[in-house]
This record gives C-alpha cells, structure tokens and sequence, in this order.
C-alpha cells in the first residue's frame, strides 16, 4: 500500500542553485556498495596502478580495442574498463585468467599484480618502476613501450623460475 | 511504501515537474533499478568508450549494479528511498539508521543516518562531451534532502554521515554545507562526510 503525502523537499531556488553544481559533478554518488561488494579493494596496494596499466598497454600493444579485447578474452566491457581506468579495482580470478590468456601474460605474475596472490618481491620492485616510468595515454610513446617490454620480461623471467 | 511529491527539473524546457519519492523501498525494488539502469550504462560507456574524454573524468559510479545491492535492504536499519517521474527511477539511495555515530564535534558520539549508498540514473548524468545532458536536473539534491530530513524524523537533528565518491566532493560540501573529515582507509581512502545537526538546521532552513 502506498501513502501519499503532501508536497514536500526544498524550494525550486535552492534547488535550482543544486542543480548547477550537481551537474558538474557528471554522476552524484556516495561511495559504499563497490566496497562492501568487493569491488573495490579494502585499501589500495602499491602495485595495483601497476596492474590495469600493464592490461592497457599489452592491449594497446597488440592493436586492440576494449571490445576486441573483451571478445577475444570472453570477459565483461565493463570489467576491462574497471582494471584499466580504477585502481582500486579488484577482479575476478576467472578475469585475470581469461586476460593472462588473451594477452600471452603469465597468469600467476597477474595475479599477484591484481591483488588475488601476495605478489613477491622482484613483482612489487618490477611493477613500481613500470607505474613510475608509464602514463595513461592514447599511443605508446618509446620510453612507455620499452618499461612495457622491460616488465613483462621480468614477469616472464621471474614465471619461469617459480 | 510511502510517497510524497518532490520537484525535478525538466532539462529540455527548464520547467518543473511532479516527481514521486518513494520510502520503504523492497530487495526486488533495487533489482528493478538495476535492471532498468544496465542497458543505459552500457550505452553511455560504448558512448564514452568513442570519445576522447579522458578516463579520469568518467562517472565514477559507471560500473555500479544497484542489483547486488539487495540483499542489504533486508536489513532493519537499511532504509531504501527512489524517485519515481515518468515511469521511470531517475534516482535512489539507500541509508542506514542505527549503527552509525557522529564524529564531527560537538556531537560526537551521537546518533546519525548514514547514506550508505546513493545514484542518480544515467540518463541524468551530464556528460555534454558525449552529447548526455541529462533529462532532469537536481535528483541527488532532493535524495540527499531527504536523508537529511529522514535524520529529523528519528530524533538525530539532521545528522548525516556519508563516503563520497571523489567526484562529488564538491557537491556535498558546497551544496549541502557538510564537513569533510578524513579518508577512510576502510572505505578505499573515500572522503568521510558529515552534516552535523547545526548545519543541517542551516540547511534547511537556507533551502525552504
């Protein structure tokens, strides 16, 4: 049963002085349901950039669009979006495995890069000199592409010694 | 469920229109909203995805599911609000009532309502680089109003507490007058907010 009350809330000039600055904000939102839903991590950690920049740029790499990306990977458009433009974002093993593949990445080094494993040393080193030297950005500039094959070198390397 | 009438702005012409805001929202209630939002989510990120907009500068909520949500309106403190206009949610929120203390003084330690959870839809959002005005203006204004006033209703004077998304910093505090206290390393280094029952007299006032 529904009960209706009388018109209520505040003015139309308050709320017209809200609305401009509500829509400067694109989306107004209160934070919350993507960290109690394990969408977000419980604190960010040191290599996390490390991780959605690597997924970027081995995309980028290799010529592919989000879309492409996400069909070939059998993954979600919005869980791509989410790892290459959150760093917060904590994915699903089933994800990082289907990217690991997609990609030619070696799975477990993506895996402590996502957070789902306690990453080692030389993975934590290896990462924040790749976040340090890489920015988000349309092309590849030289210095980008030579951290990215400089990483995943040490990724595969340090894989194949595991 | 109850249902009072609030005002929206029409975007296309500027005029106002009736809008219903509902209380005592149920689980399948936020399943619908997920439901009805997903198909323009995905719309507005193919349209994002095209643009040359930068990432940083996307909705952050982009990729929330109001249906995972759901579960937690079963419970006794969660309080589910929406607003209903031409059929459609064009926003909602959910708050919690009695676990939740200030910690703002002077009224620290003292009870207040928590906006655990709040959207406007996304075909409100404007993002006029990708041609998204929005089609009614000031949603999560009258959302927020109504935690606010919620908070009066049980006995808190106002107080409210919330987790901002970086993006609506400015919102609340400009908008609403709260007080921004500290990132929460709990809640992924969000901003903690707080109205404390001063500035919610304020505000209400300010806003009659």
């Amino acid at each position: 049963m529904v009960n209706i009350n009388k018109s209520r809330g505040p003015s139309r000039d308050w709320l017209l002085g809200a609305a401009d600055i509500e829509d400067g904000c694109r989306s107004v939102s209160v934070g919350g349901l993507a960290a109690e839903l394990g969408m977000l991590s419980s604190g960010t950690t040191r290599i996390k950039p490390a991780f959605g920049r690597l997924i970027e740029f081995a995309r980028r790499n290799q010529g592919l669009t989000v879309e492409k990306l996400a069909e070939r990977a059998d993954v979600d458009l919005a869980a791509i979006l989410e790892i290459e433009t959150d760093d917060r974002a904590v994915p699903e093993e089933r994800t990082v495995y289907q990217l690991a593949q997609a990609l030619c990445l070696p799975q477990a080094k993506l895996m402590e890069l996502a957070g789902l494993a306690t990453p080692k040393p030389e993975t934590s080193r290896a990462a924040l000199k790749f976040a340090a030297r890489s920015e988000p950005a349309s092309k590849l500039t030289r210095d980008e592409r030579e951290a990215f094959e400089e990483f995943v070198k040490v990724l595969d390397e340090s894989s194949d010694g595991a | 469920m109850s249902s009072e009438v609030v005002q929206l702005q029409r975007r296309l012409d500027g005029v106002f229109v009736e809008a219903a805001l509902l209380g005592g929202m149920v689980p399948n209630d936020f399943v619908l909203v997920g439901n009805e939002w997903s198909a323009e989510r995905s719309v507005v990120m193919q349209e994002l995805l095209q643009s040359t907009l930068p990432r940083q500068q996307w909705p952050q909520s982009l990729h929330w599911d109001w249906r995972r949500k759901a579960p937690e309106l079963r419970l006794l403190e969660a309080a589910g609000f929406g607003i209903v206009c031409e059929r459609q949610w064009q926003g909602v929120m959910l708050t919690k009532s009695a676990s939740y203390v200030a910690k703002l003084a002077p009224d620290k330690g003292k009870p207040l309502v928590y906006v655990d959870f709040l959207e406007v839809a996304p075909w409100n959002w404007a993002i006029p680089e990708v041609g998204g005005s929005g089609r009614f203006r000031s949603v999560g204004s009258s959302l927020l109003w109504r935690a606010v006033e919620q908070s009066e209703e049980e006995g808190f004077r106002g107080r409210v507490g919330l987790h901002s998304l970086p993006q609506s910093e400015v919102f609340y505090e400009r908008v609403f007058g709260m007080t921004p206290l500290n990132r929460d390393s709990a809640k992924q280094n969000l901003l903690y907010m707080e109205l404390s029952a001063d500035q919610a007299a304020k505000l209400l006032e300010k806003g009659k």
